[in-house]
């Protein structure tokens, strides 16, 4: 016979940890593949003129990536932790839900700033030089988005 | 803009439309819900029930099916993309034509991993005895949600990742049309991009492997 169910663990408890879990990778993917291809696009404009500073312009894209990062250790965290229903109970379910959630919109958020200025600050770095260090520190700042949906999911996820 | 003129009334009209759209969805819910509540018969607005109603077999195909389809979506609609630029650039640089292929394979490993994922998770799918679901309700279940979400999240992962091939792809291709050193150092961002959709490989092994609704 199966293990006994309660109205705080029902059969339905792991969907939203599972549902947690996809949402962490797919939205922090979803801003990766913005802010990647976004930067991408300022990349290759600015190269026919500067070929020169295109492995220093991989910045934007190197930080699109890490986005990308935060969300798959969210997500696999999530994943190692789920189990049936009543050893992970509605309380989990939900908490990995939250977790997964905060990581992959702060993902998507973090993701629409690099792209954008990335792509900027590409095409202004070819013609202007000093304007590289200002974007990166725009950049790094955009990515501290990121950075804090990891956090709150980090504590989410630790809480159960 | 004269003879171009749509005549419906405005650029935002679509936008507006499917703005109305999601609002009247939403009402609609609401007002289903608000019914059952004055009514007393709140407690049967479940949404538990829907879940748990909607039997394993319905979660875990409907996943697979995600999986394949929105990474082929993805594979095509970057190949597009790129495709569309290779060739409009060779008309004047017919030399980038075989090199900015890559691009175009890479667009292709996108549909590979989705049909990799898909195989992983039809391997899990068989026939059981009613026996066997009175004792495993709750793995059974729970499975059922797994093969659901990794199937979905490999959809959506490869769909954004595919685009952001294309894109680049795109971008790399017109570059490479001006000066054909720059070709390789831009393919290294499309390298990062194509990253993305392995990411969600990795998570959908994680998430749907040996999930088992079987009885052998």
């Amino acid at each position: 016979m199966a293990a006994a169910l309660t109205a705080l663990a029902p059969a339905y408890s792991p969907f939203f940890g599972c549902m947690g879990a996809a949402s962490a990778i797919i939205f922090s993917s979803l801003g990766a593949a913005y802010g990647t291809a976004k930067s991408g696009v300022g990349i290759s404009a600015m190269a026919i003129m500067k070929p020169d500073l295109i492995m220093k312009s991989i910045i934007p894209v190197v930080m699109a990536g890490i986005l990308a990062i935060y969300g798959l250790v969210v997500a696999a965290l999530i994943a190692q932790g789920l189990d049936e229903a009543p050893t992970y109970d509605l309380y989990d379910g939900f908490c990995d839900f939250a977790a997964g959630l905060s990581v992959g919109f702060c993902g998507v958020a973090a993701g629409f700033a690099i792209g954008v200025v990335g792509d900027a600050g590409v095409r202004g770095t070819a013609q202007q030089p000093k304007l590289f260090v200002g974007m990166v520190l725009i950049l790094i700042f955009g990515e501290v988005l990121g950075l804090y949906g990891l956090i709150i999911a980090l504590i989410l996820n630790t809480a159960h | 803009m004269g003879v171009y003129d749509s005549g419906r009334g405005g650029k935002g009209s679509y936008a507006i439309g499917c703005y109305a759209a999601y609002v009247i969805t939403l009402l609609v819910f609401i007002a289903i819900g608000l019914f059952y509540m004055f009514s007393g018969r709140g407690s049967e607005f479940d949404v538990g029930w829907v879940l748990e109603s909607i039997s394993s077999y319905t979660w875990a195909c409907i996943g697979i099916a995600i999986a394949i389809s929105f990474s082929v979506l993805g594979a095509a609609w970057g190949m597009f993309i790129t495709g569309a630029s290779i060739v409009g650039a060779g008309v004047k640089a017919p030399r980038i034509k075989t090199k900015n292929l890559v691009s175009v394979i890479f667009c292709e490993a996108v549909a590979i991993y989705g049909i990799i994922i898909a195989i992983i998770l039809v391997q899990n799918i068989d026939d059981t005895t009613p026996e066997d679901w009175l004792d495993n309700y709750n793995t059974y279940i729970f499975n059922g949600y797994c093969l659901f979400f990794a199937g979905l999240l490999t959809g959506m992962c490869n769909l954004a990742c595919g685009i952001c091939v294309g894109i680049v792809g795109s971008g790399a291709a017109l570059a490479d049309a001006q000066n054909g050193e720059l070709f390789v150092r831009i393919l290294v961002i499309e390298i990062f991009g194509s990253a993305i959709g392995l990411f969600g490989v990795i998570i959908a092994v994680l998430l749907g492997n040996n999930r088992k609704i079987s009885s052998s």
